[in-house]
């Protein structure tokens, strides 16, 4: 299935300034994982060492966020993903 | 009643559609609280203070710092050193002599949140770090105050409006700690993020418009695309889910 994963510009460093990659899978976390296999840089500013999804990154697909524990949430083909991050400056 | 000279100095925004005379009033009567004084708190308190919000109350510990400049535009450069809390109101008194405007200059804390939130009508979230923001989150929550959240990093920007016990909160959608650390920044894009802030105030005061809520706005200003993101409340928030109102 091929999914869309819009990368904010804070991540764009990191997937060679692509605003959008395609990725296929048919789940979440196997979207970012094909993501990660196309630009490994970014997989430290997702996981965590010890594999999970760090906890001020979520993934927002189909209305929804998904935090660390949601990444077997099933995706289908056409469906867009956002990379989203908490951020806390003023 | 709102005089003769408000009539006057407030008459483009009395003509905008819901506000009139009657909103102008509830602005004059209003209380908001903005948390901190830095590049969120001054577009928004300017613009608080320039439409007529009868008491702005800012809160901040810091001193203004040559490197704060850039994006801070209450503070100026004959202010480096000053505290800044001092010199918000001097601008902003300066800015609109009618409106009441309070300095605290004091770091939030747990202990100290409650008293400092306690019978303002609306809270905006100007803060520059993630754990204060979620104090401020919860205060608002356990005093039934509005808040307004807003932050920025680089030319990127969020903003969310929280109605308690009705919508989605900060924690609802902010589960970690981003790593405390200096963030880059650029002055127009607290600007943005921090006029609209005191946007959805204005709103909610007034009684007027479409909140924020149940949704939040992200700005990224590089791409200049905003995109707004569902929000859902978590039953389990540890803030305004069901095992916090237990407590």
């Amino acid at each position: 299935m091929s999914i869309k994963i819009n990368i904010p510009s804070y991540l764009m460093p990191y997937t060679d300034d692509a605003e959008v990659v395609e990725a296929s899978g048919s789940t979440v976390g196997q979207c970012i994982d094909h993501l990660i296999k196309q630009f490994p840089r970014i997989k430290k500013m997702v996981f965590a060492k010890d594999g999970k999804l760090l906890d001020y990154v979520s993934i927002y697909a189909d209305g929804d966020f998904i935090y660390g524990d949601g990444l077997a949430t099933p995706v289908k083909d056409g469906d867009e993903l956002h990379l989203f991050y908490v951020i806390g400056g003023g | 009643m709102i005089s003769e000279d408000d009539r006057e100095r407030y008459d483009r925004q009395i003509m905008i559609r819901g506000i009139g005379e009657a909103g102008q009033e509830k602005l004059k009567q209003a209380k908001v609280i903005v948390a901190g004084g830095g590049g969120l708190g001054s577009p928004a308190s300017i613009y608080l203070a320039a439409a007529g919000v009868g008491t702005i109350r800012i809160v901040d510990h810091d001193i203004v710092e040559l490197s704060n400049l850039n994006r801070q535009v209450l503070h100026w450069d004959k202010d480096v050193g000053r505290n800044k809390v001092e010199s918000a109101v001097e601008k902003l008194s300066q800015l609109n002599r009618g409106v009441k405007v309070e300095a605290l200059e004091v770091t939030i804390s747990e202990a100290n949140v409650s008293a400092i939130v306690a019978g303002f009508d609306v809270i905006v979230d100007a803060m520059d770090n993630l754990p204060t923001r979620f104090l401020l989150n919860k205060a608002a929550i356990e005093h039934n105050i509005p808040f307004v959240h807003g932050a920025v990093f680089g030319l990127e920007g969020r903003v969310m409006t929280i109605i308690p016990g009705k919508t989605a909160c900060l924690r609802c959608v902010y589960r970690g700690f981003t790593p405390q650390e200096k963030f880059p920044v650029i002055g127009v894009t607290p600007a943005v993020i921090g006029c609209i802030q005191a946007t959805e105030a204005i709103k909610y005061i007034v009684g007027i418009g479409k909140l924020l809520v149940n949704r939040i706005l992200v700005y990224d200003g590089l791409k200049m695309k905003f995109t707004e993101f569902t929000v859902k409340r978590n039953p389990d928030c540890e803030h305004c889910g069901k095992s916090s109102r237990e407590r």
